[in-house]
Formats: structure tokens, C-alpha cells, sequence
């Protein structure tokens, strides 16, 4: 087995992000950052709004200097890498829609082999066979001419991704990729990102709102807190609580069973709920939505349901109601409460 | 693989296409802007005077390679040099109704301009604009382009954002034209007119003389553009992007702007602020070209605007008339319906 010190494709330690001030002024968002990605590995950076996800990616980047302590590539410090060093080991997309009108996906492409091509932007046999290959990575053969403001938001992304293939770096960095996108286009540009990582060894590290498709395909989670930022694979920062402190709001909870966060209700009232399969469960869902919670039988409740799919019969003091749908039943619970 | 270099090739056979043919215009239309002026001289003659000059009419000679030819070289050579100045800054800028003076190239000019004319003038007396002649304004409005290059290299040079060094370009415009019009206020009728009547622009007022200055510069100025092109294909990205290609940000924008800065400088010290050419033109080369890449959209832009250059220098002939319209006139008339077009065609004037 290597040494992880050696896989460490990025290796943050004891590392400060800001914005560089006149003398000691520095205006430190978070500090003590220490955490890595390993080679081969898809990171997904979580955490609020106004956390500084954006700030980090874009210090590791090199767009802005890190305020204190170390930020290495490759095992070399960013600060000491040229622009072009850097192009060459690294590629970015950003969270911004490119609107250029005339520009075809193939020139957009190409443009990821700008490190690589001469002054002119003269593009070789290779060139183009890259260009080709990362168009069809992100599944766009046949697009090639099409106009990139033509496209969806979904397309139009996956074609920023194209072009930092193109540019067939260790690195790619992504800032919050699939915030514009429909739930559909959002797994699968997540599943795009993870089968890069997984077959082409690249190390990807992204940002994002979404923790269902994080949690699903990442190797690895920078889990960005109040107080620290942890990491760790998906399942252990939940198994280890990390995951509760990620909002701080107090209508929201983890569940943990589910892997995704909740709205809290306040439960006033109690349900006996007899039924089984899917049509209970979802009941259940409905109920929790309306302030009922589920009780063991054993214990008292205000209301008694019974589920026997397309029929659900209430049994509330000493009437028995019928329904046909949920919506009706929740509608009358809401009544109840009145 | 060779299947796909063939199609790419394709893909770009359109722009070639259309290159070849405003290749073909240009040099029509030079001959049709000999043709016309107050006065009438038939084709053959002018064909005579450039090819045979020993055996043509002598007067005709002088008319054609004195007046007609520097000017009709003039117009081609400020239609270039604006169209490309506006191509890269609205392309530096990311904004479509950026132009070749937004940097303050303009305005500097007209401060050398407005202090030779206004100032001095009214200290020496009107003689001395006769004395010092064209020259002395072409230096003039040289030395106040070069002086707001000059600044504005200082500034991008220091200043990280994009949008900010264009607000400053416009705050520094605005005050420049300020301390202009105080100027104006201050000076006397005759002064007036005579600087008024260079804001108007002209393209006639060029020597063979001085074409033997302009024409270094606009050339200059183009070949830098045409290095640039691969800078301006990663700016159409934003900075962020081109940093992340390992583009140096600074030097690139240097190199533009210094391009930008002679080219609207050189133009405008010849003629006069020569209006919305340099907006208009880049648009119809990127529709009629249906590219982004600037290998291709600087040849176009060069010649659709020598091209509508030359139309508007026919234009401003009126037919049958010793008069001439002011070229900054006609480019306006011209190039401002281009412009509302183009906003509504795109029904979005937030891209290029």
C-alpha cells in the first residue's frame, strides 16, 4: 500500500481563507482548514450559504491567495506554481452561465487546449482527438456544431465540463456545477463527475447544495462547519454526527436513516396507524406533514387509521369516516384541528 | 479522426467563405469611392491615372492620387483600425456595446485637440492653427491618446477587476470632456468652429504625408491583434477561465489595449472621433461569419469595416454637389440602425 502522503493530489494544512488586507488586515473567513483529496478521489465541499465553499475552491484554484498556512498541489505549494504550471495540472468550471453567442460547443471545447497549443491556437491531430474523446466523455457526440447559447442549461454545463477534459488535467475543480439544473440533469452530471474520478483516475473536487447526489456518488466529503470543517466518506460523517451541525436552523434535522435533511414539525398529536406495504409508509409521510405522529398501538392516541390501499378509514372518537385519497384525509385531519 | 478534421474544416468554411467575399467587395468599392466627388471624372480616366499616369490628363493625375486615393486609403484604413479596437474591447470587456473609445482613447485625443485649438489658439491668435497646420492637431490629439494609454496600462496593471477598469475609463472620459467643454465655454467663435468641425471627423484631411505616419500605426495595430486572437478567444470565457488556461491576465490585457489604444488613438488623431463603426462592425462580422473565434472574426472585422468605411465616404458625397456630409454623421446614421437591430434581433443585449 503507498503512503497517503505521496496520493495527496491536493493537501490543505492548518490552511487560512480570505481576503488579503493592507499589513496583518486580513479578512479570514475560516481558518484551520486540514483536509486532502486523494488521487482518483470526487470530493464534494458541503456546507450554508456564506460558509465559504466558494472562497476555498477558488483559493485552491489560484484565483486568490491563501491567507495563512499551506495549500499544496501535487505536493507543491500553489504560490510557487506559474499560471501555465498550474493550467496544465488543473481545470476549472465555474458556477457562471457562458452566454456567447456563435460559438460552437467544438470551439468551446478547444478552448481547453489552450495550455497546449501555439500562439496562435493552431489545433493538431491530437488536439482534435482530445477534443473529440472529452465531447463524447460527457455523452455530446453530435453536437460538435451546435451553438453553445442554443443549448440547455444542463447540456451547456456539461460541455464546461468537455472543455476542462480537454484540458486533461490531474485536477478539476467545479464551483457549485449543477446549481441552475433540473433534479434529473443534477445526477447526472454528478454521475458524469464520479465515473471521471473513478475511470480516468482524475481528482474532482466540487461544490455543492445537493447532499443526496453528494451522498450517493462522492468518494469523500469536505464537510464545512461552523467551527471546523471535517472530512471523511459520506457514510461516516453521518454515522458521526458531523452532519447535524451543517445548518443551523432549528426547523431543520438530520435524518439519519434517510441521508437527507427534514423539516421538523411540531408533532401534536398521536396516531395509531394499521396497514402495511408502500401505502402505509406514505401515509405515514402524510400524517407526520399534518402534526400526527405514528404511536406504537400500545400506546394512547387521538386517532385511529386504518389503510387498505385506495381506502383509508378514520376512526376519531366515536365516528368512523371513510376516504379515498390522501388528500381528502389530510384535509379533514386539518379540519380537526380547528 | 480524419473524418472529424474534415468536418471541422467544413464547419469553418462558411467564415473563409465569407471573408473571400468582402475580400472582393473592398477593393470594389475603393474604385466606386474614386468615382464619385465634386467632381465627375469617368472610370476609364481614373483607370488611366493609376496605370498610365504619363499619358493622362494631368489635372485628372493630381486629383485622383492627391485627393481621391489618399482618401479613399484613409477611410479603409479607419474602418479597419476601429472595427478591430471595438472587436477586442467588446470582447476584453464581455459587453456588446463596448467600442474602440470606451477606454478614453477619444476623449484624451480631443483634450490635446481642445487645448491646442482653444487654449493656445486663444493666446496666440488663429494664425497659429494655419502655422502649425494638421500636424499640430494630429500631435495634439496623440499626445492626449497616448497620455490616457499611458494611465490606463498604470491602472490594469494594478486593478484585478475587469468592470472596474471599465468604470474608470468612463469616469475618466467623463472628466476629460469636462475640462473640454470648459474649454469651449471659454473660447471664441472661430475657435469653436474649428474644433467643433474636428469632432465631426473627416477623412479627407489626410495627406500622402501624413498616410506615410497613419499607415505604420493602423498596421501596427493590427498585427498585434491578430497575436492577440488567442487571448481573445479566452476572454469570451471571462478572466477566471482564461487565468485557469494558464493565460497571463496581465500581459494579455496589455497587449489588447495597447493594440486598442493605437489603433482608436492613430485614428482619431488623423480624422477626428469617428463614431460607431467600431461598434456596429464587429456584430455583423460575428453574425455573417457565425463565429466566435477571433483567427477568423479579426480578418472579417478588418474588412466589413474598411468595407463600410468606404460606403459611408460614398454616402457623405453628395451627388451632384461640391458638399460633403460630416463622415461622423453619416458612420452614426449608418451604424445606429445596425446597432438597434442587432439589440433586437438578440433580444438580449447581455451577450456578445
Amino acid at each position: 500500500m503507498k503512503s497517503d502522503q505521496q496520493d495527496k493530489i491536493i493537501d490543505l494544512s492548518n490552511a487560512s481563507i480570505g481576503y488579503l488586507g493592507k499589513s496583518k488586515a486580513h479578512k479570514i473567513i475560516k481558518s484551520a482548514i486540514s483536509v486532502y483529496a486523494l488521487k482518483g478521489e470526487l470530493v464534494a465541499v458541503i456546507g450554508e450559504n456564506g460558509i465559504g465553499k466558494s472562497t476555498l475552491l477558488r483559493t485552491i484554484a489560484g484565483f486568490q491567495p491563501s491567507v495563512e498556512g499551506d495549500f499544496r498541489i501535487c505536493g507543491k505549494l500553489i504560490s510557487t506554481y506559474r499560471e501555465k504550471e498550474l493550467a496544465l495540472l488543473m481545470s476549472f468550471v465555474s458556477t457562471e452561465i457562458i452566454k456567447v453567442s456563435n460559438l460552437s460547443v467544438f470551439d468551446l471545447v478547444s478552448l481547453g487546449r489552450y495550455p497546449y497549443t501555439n500562439w496562435f491556437g493552431k489545433l493538431l491531430d491530437e488536439d482534435h482527438y482530445l477534443i473529440e474523446e472529452a465531447i463524447s466523455a460527457v455523452g455530446l457526440q453530435g453536437y460538435e456544431y451546435r451553438m453553445v447559447n442554443h443549448l440547455s442549461d444542463g447540456e451547456r454545463q456539461k460541455v464546461m465540463i468537455a472543455r476542462s477534459l480537454a484540458q486533461n488535467t490531474e485536477i478539476i475543480v467545479l464551483d457549485e456545477p449543477t446549481a441552475f439544473l433540473d433534479l434529473s440533469n443534477k445526477y447526472e452530471i454528478v454521475h458524469i463527475l464520479h465515473q471521471l474520478a473513478s475511470e480516468k483516475e482524475k481528482t474532482i473536487l466540487f461544490s455543492t447544495h445537493d447532499l443526496t447526489t453528494a451522498i450517493a456518488e462522492s468518494d469523500r466529503l469536505w464537510l464545512m462547519l461552523e467551527d471546523s470543517v471535517e472530512q471523511g466518506a459520506p457514510e461516516d460523517l453521518i454515522l458521526n454526527g458531523n452532519f447535524d451541525a451543517i445548518f443551523h436552523s432549528k426547523h431543520l434535522y438530520f435524518d439519519r436513516e434517510k441521508g437527507d435533511f427534514r423539516i421538523r414539525k411540531l408533532t401534536k398529536k398521536v396516531a395509531h396507524v394499521h396497514g402495511e406495504g408502500i401505502a402505509m409508509d406514505w401515509t405515514i409521510k402524510a400524517l407526520a406533514r399534518n402534526g400526527f405522529e405514528v404511536v406504537n398501538l400500545t400506546d394512547p392516541a387521538d386517532i385511529t387509521i386504518i389503510v387498505n390501499y385506495q381506502e383509508w378509514t378514520v376512526i376519531h372518537l366515536t365516528k368512523q369516516i371513510k376516504f379515498n385519497s390522501l388528500l381528502s384525509l389530510c384535509r379533514y385531519l386539518n379540519s380537526l384541528e380547528r | 479522426m480524419a473524418d472529424n478534421v474534415l468536418s471541422i474544416t467544413k464547419q469553418n468554411t462558411r467564415g473563409y467563405r465569407v471573408i473571400l467575399v468582402f475580400a472582393f467587395l473592398v477593393p470594389l468599392f475603393f474604385l466606386l469611392d474614386l468615382l464619385v466627388g465634386s467632381y465627375y471624372i469617368p472610370i476609364s480616366e481614373i483607370l488611366k491615372a493609376i496605370f498610365r499616369s504619363d499619358s493622362a490628363n494631368h489635372q485628372v493625375v493630381l486629383i485622383i492620387n492627391q485627393f481621391r486615393i489618399p482618401k479613399a486609403v484613409t477611410a479603409i484604413l479607419s474602418g479597419a483600425a476601429l472595427s478591430v479596437a471595438g472587436l477586442q474591447m467588446q470582447t476584453v470587456f464581455r459587453n456588446p456595446l463596448a467600442g474602440p473609445y470606451i477606454l478614453g482613447v477619444s476623449s484624451g485625443a480631443s483634450l490635446g485637440v481642445a487645448l491646442l485649438v482653444l487654449g493656445t489658439g486663444g493666446l496666440l491668435g488663429g494664425s497659429l492653427i494655419s502655422v502649425a497646420g494638421s500636424w499640430g492637431i494630429v500631435a495634439a490629439a496623440w499626445l492626449g491618446s497616448g497620455l490616457i494609454l499611458l494611465l490606463i496600462v498604470i491602472i490594469s496593471a494594478r486593478i484585478k477587476d475587469i468592470m472596474t477598469i471599465l468604470i474608470l475609463g468612463l469616469l475618466i472620459s467623463s472628466a476629460i470632456s469636462s475640462v473640454v467643454n470648459i474649454l469651449q465655454y471659454f473660447s471664441n467663435e472661430s475657435m469653436l468652429k474649428s474644433f467643433v468641425v474636428w469632432t465631426m471627423g473627416s477623412l479627407g484631411s489626410v495627406t500622402n504625408v501624413q498616410l506615410a505616419v497613419l499607415f505604420p500605426s493602423v498596421l501596427t495595430g493590427i498585427l498585434m491583434a491578430f497575436l492577440s486572437s488567442k487571448f481573445l478567444d479566452a476572454f469570451l470565457l471571462g478572466e477566471n477561465y482564461a487565468r485557469s488556461m494558464g493565460m497571463n491576465i496581465v500581459f494579455a490585457r496589455m497587449v489588447v489595449f495597447l493594440s486598442t489604444a493605437i489603433l482608436a488613438g492613430s485614428i482619431t488623431a488623423f480624422c477626428g472621433p469617428i463614431g460607431f463603426i467600431g461598434i456596429a462592425v464587429p456584430h455583423i462580422a460575428r453574425m455573417t461569419l457565425r463565429t466566435a473565434k477571433h483567427s477568423l472574426l479579426v480578418p472579417g472585422t478588418i474588412l466589413i469595416g474598411a468595407l463600410m468605411m468606404l460606403v459611408s465616404d460614398i454616402l457623405s458625397q453628395l451627388p451632384g454637389s461640391e458638399a460633403t456630409l460630416p463622415v461622423n454623421s453619416v458612420t452614426a446614421l449608418l451604424g445606429i440602425p445596425i446597432v438597434i437591430w442587432i439589440i433586437i434581433r438578440n433580444k438580449n443585449t447581455a451577450r456578445l
